[in-house]
Formats: C-alpha cells, sequence, structure tokens
C-alpha cells in the first residue's frame, strides 16, 4: 500500500502532539466536495 | 493538493519529519471562523500554542510545497526570536531548493534575520546585493532597496 500523509482531525490532538513533539503543525482546511 | 502533492514520497516525508499534519473540512468550526477562512486550499503553519505564523492560499506543486513550509517552519522560529535556529532552517532552503519561487523571500528573511541577531546591518545590505545581483525583479528586491545605503 501507497504511503501516505497521516492526519490528525483534531485540533486539541494536534496541540498535544506539537508540543511534545516539538512541532510546528500544518493546518490544511480542504473541500471534502 | 491530493491528486498530485500529499501523494508525493517526498512531500509525505517531510511532513512527517517536520510537521504534525491537521486536516480539516473548510466548514469546520470554530476554526474555520477563529482563522478566518476563504478560500481552499489555504495551509495555515501553527505553532505549539495554536499561534498562525504562515498562510498559504491555493495550490502548490510538491517542489514548491516543501520549500514554502520550510520557509513557514523559519518564520515561526523568526517570529518566536529564536534568529539562529531560523538561519539554520533558512540555510538548509537555499542549499536544497536554489530554483525554488521562494528564494527571493528567504534571502530578504536572511538579512533580517542576520540583522536581528547581530545587530549588524551588514546582513541587511548583503540582502539587498544578492537580490539585486539574483533576483532584482522580485517583490523582494524593491522591500530590500533601502538596505543599500546602509
Amino acid at each position: 500500500m501507497a504511503k501516505s500523509i497521516k492526519w490528525e482531525t483534531d485540533m486539541q490532538t494536534a496541540l498535544g502532539r506539537s508540543r511534545k513533539e516539538e512541532k510546528n503543525i500544518l493546518l490544511d482546511f480542504f473541500n471534502p466536495g | 493538493m491530493d491528486a498530485v502533492t500529499y501523494p508525493d514520497e517526498k512531500v509525505i516525508e517531510f511532513i512527517e519529519n517536520n510537521l504534525i499534519p491537521l486536516r480539516v473540512a473548510f466548514n469546520t468550526q470554530p476554526l474555520a471562523t477563529q482563522f478566518n477562512l476563504k478560500w481552499t486550499p489555504t495551509l495555515i503553519i501553527l505553532d505549539p500554542e495554536g499561534k498562525e505564523h504562515e498562510r498559504i492560499v491555493g495550490f502548490l506543486p510538491p517542489d514548491e510545497l516543501i520549500p514554502t513550509l520550510f520557509l513557514g517552519i523559519a518564520k515561526v522560529y523568526f517570529d518566536l526570536e529564536k534568529f539562529d535556529d531560523a538561519l539554520e532552517v533558512i540555510e538548509k532552503i537555499l542549499n536544497q531548493f536554489p530554483a525554488s519561487s521562494v528564494v527571493p523571500e528567504t534571502i530578504f528573511l536572511k538579512g533580517v534575520c542576520g540583522y536581528k541577531s547581530s545587530h549588524n546591518p551588514k546582513h541587511l545590505k548583503e540582502a539587498y546585493e544578492q537580490l539585486q545581483i539574483k533576483h532584482p525583479q522580485s517583490e523582494w528586491a524593491k522591500k530590500a532597496y533601502p538596505y543599500r545605503l546602509l
């Protein structure tokens, strides 16, 4: 199976990971069509 | 982005190694209002406190998305006054993506970070000179124009 980006879908989860992993967040607003 | 950019192996690797990817639909509240969402795709770089530091609107191909995100990371460091960290990222951009459209802005930011780190205006003048030689028609060359007098 081809690799893909593992997107978070919840801001609080992303913030928790951001602080723990010391990385910034890439927030993508998209049109699901 | 889904058809071309996000499936790219280098994009996947860059995002996994450098960022926490968070994806929400354009009408997700309160985020859409909080971030004044007007068009898609809109990509925003947030620091670990959830504060915005860079915004990208519209499609980017893989070879432009990576240096653009890299520049966004440099801008987070700049905004947080971590100038040496910003300069480290800036050098990576200039070395790894010399043909990217973000290079003129990156050169400008390099000059500003160098000045703010050292208080030596020579960094601003160097940025002006590099932009004049390599990117004379860019908006960043115009923005650096006053630094010729330093």
